[in-house]
């Protein structure tokens, strides 16, 4: 499973929506559940899933799945164009 | 125990609970507390229930417990976890101790306790649901530094203080328990169970690992309340007791002792020993030469576990499925009071298929130094009060084997109840007997007609009622006393009295007290007035035995009764004690 489906999985499963809804630009702004609690859980989920820790500062940041893709290729050290 | 995944936790969606009876929680926290939800949840599911978890509004516990929130706390609420984190209940006495002044140090301590006091009377006032405290923390770093642990106005000799406090105010309340933080922060260490940066970005002071944590401790609890919890421990010998194969090492060759490789298994040898000594039933189940282990037990000078011990043993070829069957049937329990400890993979997987309700406890094969601590941490037999009866169990299941041998003796069942010298007592609750009534209600399964299950604080509310009355058995004989061993509770409705409750403990089966008990709650409704008395059988998985317990006494099918689960029987009746009592003490009818 490539990096980006196991982050659509895991967001799929936290935040209570079909996998097939959510694209690059899923959000804040158009999931709704995506609010700061949801955030958090998604966060902890995501760390837990891939072993990694986010800053503080990071963790504001990653508000597009779009986001969270691409810091977790940089800090699992997978290309952009994994299997 | 398997571990589940934050996302798995969050996935388990509403559908797949449908059926399973609720577990209603309610939290109260000062902290953001809601990734626990998701493993509170998930461990219900795991215990059969469809957990349902509701929040207070934040940092509102005393508004909370002062009826803020109508209908939040309710007679329906099972459980109430309180959070009240240090930090955000008083600042002072968690992060700027350093600055108090004597005085203002006592006011401040003077105020948290009140608070608690508080909080603490709102919730009972509002609910009878069992209370489940979460402790302070103490400080990682004292606030007076390598100084504070010598002074009584140090920041730990104050957290100290206030936590006593809190357990004091517990223990006054029925069905309150305290949670140890310390304990749940040590099993997994500062820098795993605080999470720094959801702390200051939602108040979410706690890792996942910390939050998995506190979600199993909370579950020994709720398995204790809901009767899940286990009673009988069954062990296989060879690797396990001992390091080695008796049948290959011989006596001298295996591994037990006061030192290493031996010391393992001398360890784990005394935390079964605790266990026994707490009322959990132990059992062997070995593959082994039968004179083999037995000699083990009575010539190898380390050992500290004994045959006296064990209630009964099945060591012989036969497949462990068939053996651990032998010995929940011979002991009157269901497997799933089984926990089944095991170095083999090969027979772990056997039970965890054939036998999917025994918990199985796998122990490493090549060496005894984790034994001991994967049992400790399991808490499968955890119980929450430990009463005089769980103390005495082991020495009850010695006598049950030696009254089995009387029956083999005596020709006639009669004679042989008559040579029993059996003394049923038969009373009233009071403070005394309520936390043993509360804990029978909570894990008798087999012989029990409805498997209502009371906390402390409901008992006590139904001991103190005009309406209902709660009656206990308790039964002697000559071989020793078990305790109490029965409760029915009446509840009165009209000239009717209502079984509400009546059950029996497996260790006093099979020997007519449930006649006498019976008869005696029924002329004490008499003598409370009432004309008629109403039975009801609520099945489960496990009651099936008393499934026609009324209507062999008499009972009658309830008119009307819908789905004829309910019988009747005119007052007074015509139910009389069974004549071969050596006598009856009872003061229950004037």
């Amino acid at each position: 499973m490539s990096l980006r489906d196991r982050v659509v999985r895991v967001t799929s499963q936290v935040l209570n929506l079909p996998a097939e809804v959510i694209t690059e630009e899923s959000s804040p702004r158009t999931v709704e559940g995506w609010d700061s609690l949801g955030h958090m859980n998604l966060m902890l989920a995501l760390e837990e899933e891939f072993g990694v820790q986010f800053s503080d500062e990071r963790i504001m940041q990653l508000l597009s799945v779009g986001a969270i893709v691409q810091a977790l290729h940089e800090l699992t050290g997978a290309g952009t164009g994994d299997a | 125990m398997e571990r589940v995944s934050y996302a798995e936790a969050q996935a388990l969606r509403d559908e797949q609970l449908a059926g399973l009876p609720p577990l209603r929680i309610v939290l109260l926290a000062n902290i953001v507390v809601n990734p626990l939800v998701a493993f509170l949840r998930h461990a219900a599911y795991r215990l059969g229930f469809r957990g349902e978890c509701r929040i207070g509004q934040y940092d509102n516990v005393l508004q909370t417990a002062l009826g803020s929130e109508p209908g939040l706390l309710g007679p329906e609420t099972d459980v109430v976890l309180v959070f009240l984190k240090l930090e955000t209940l008083s600042w002072p006495l968690a992060r700027a101790l350093p600055g108090l002044t004597p005085a203002q140090l006592h006011a401040e301590q003077d105020r948290v306790k009140a608070y608690v006091g508080d909080v603490l009377a709102g919730i009972r006032r509002q609910t009878p649901a069992t209370i489940l405290w979460y402790g302070f923390e103490q400080p990682l770093y004292p606030a007076l530094g390598i100084a504070d642990a010598q002074r009584a106005d140090g920041q730990l000799h104050t957290i100290d203080t206030l936590n006593a406090a809190v357990r004091t105010l517990l223990q006054a309340h029925a069905g309150a328990y305290w949670i140890d933080a310390d304990t749940c922060l040590g099993r997994i260490g500062e820098k795993a169970y605080y999470d720094l940066r959801y702390w200051h970005l939602g108040k979410a002071p706690y890792s996942l690992a910390a939050v998995r944590e506190i979600a199993d401790e909370i579950f020994k609890y709720v398995r204790a309340l809901k009767g899940r919890n286990k009673k009988v421990l069954v062990l296989d010998c060879d690797n396990v007791l001992w390091g080695g194969t008796i049948g290959e090492d011989g006596l001298e060759g295996i591994r037990l002792g006061q030192t290493h490789p031996g010391s393992g298994y001398r360890e784990f040898q005394q935390e079964v020993l605790n266990l026994h000594s707490r009322g959990v039933v132990l059992a062997l189940c070995s593959k082994n030469n039968e004179a083999d282990v037995w000699e083990v037990f009575d010539r190898h000078p380390d050992m500290l576990l004994g045959r006296r011990h064990f209630a009964t043993a099945q060591i012989n070829w036969d497949d462990k499925a068939t053996n651990l069957r032998r010995i929940a049937s011979g002991l009157n329990l269901g497997l799933d009071s089984v926990v089944f400890i095991d170095d083999s993979e090969f027979e772990a997987n056997l039970i965890r298929q054939l036998l999917p309700e025994v918990e199985v406890l796998r122990v490493p094969s090549d060496t005894g130094v984790e034994h001991r601590t994967l049992l400790a941490s399991c808490g499968w037999f955890d119980t929450l009060t430990l009463s005089a009866e769980d103390r005495e169990r082991g020495a009850a299941y010695q006598a049950e084997a030696e009254r089995q041998r009387l029956r083999v003796a005596s020709d006639d069942l009669e004679t042989y109840y008559r040579s029993l010298e059996m003394v049923p007592e038969i009373r009233l609750a009071d403070p005394l007997t309520i936390p043993r009534i509360a804990q029978l209600t909570q894990k008798t399964n087999q012989f029990n007609l409805t498997t209502r299950r009371y906390s402390d604080e409901e008992i006590s509310r139904l001991a103190a009622s005009d309406s209902a009355d709660v009656i206990w058995l308790r039964l002697r004989d000559r071989f020793g006393d078990a305790g109490i061993v029965g409760v029915c509770i009446l509840r009165y409705e009209d000239r009717r009295a209502i079984f509400d409750t009546l059950l029996l403990s497996c260790r006093v089966l099979g020997r007519g007290v449930e006649d006498a008990f019976v008869a005696y709650c029924l002329r004490r409704a008499t003598s409370r007035g009432c004309e008629l008395a109403v039975g009801e059988y609520r099945p489960t998985q496990k009651n099936g035995q008393v499934s026609d317990f009324y209507p062999r006494r008499g009972f009658a099918p309830l008119p009307g009764d819908g789905d004829g689960k309910r019988f009747s029987i005119e007052l007074p009746a015509n139910l009389e004690a069974p004549g071969f009592f050596a006598r009856i003490e009872s003061e229950l009818v004037p």
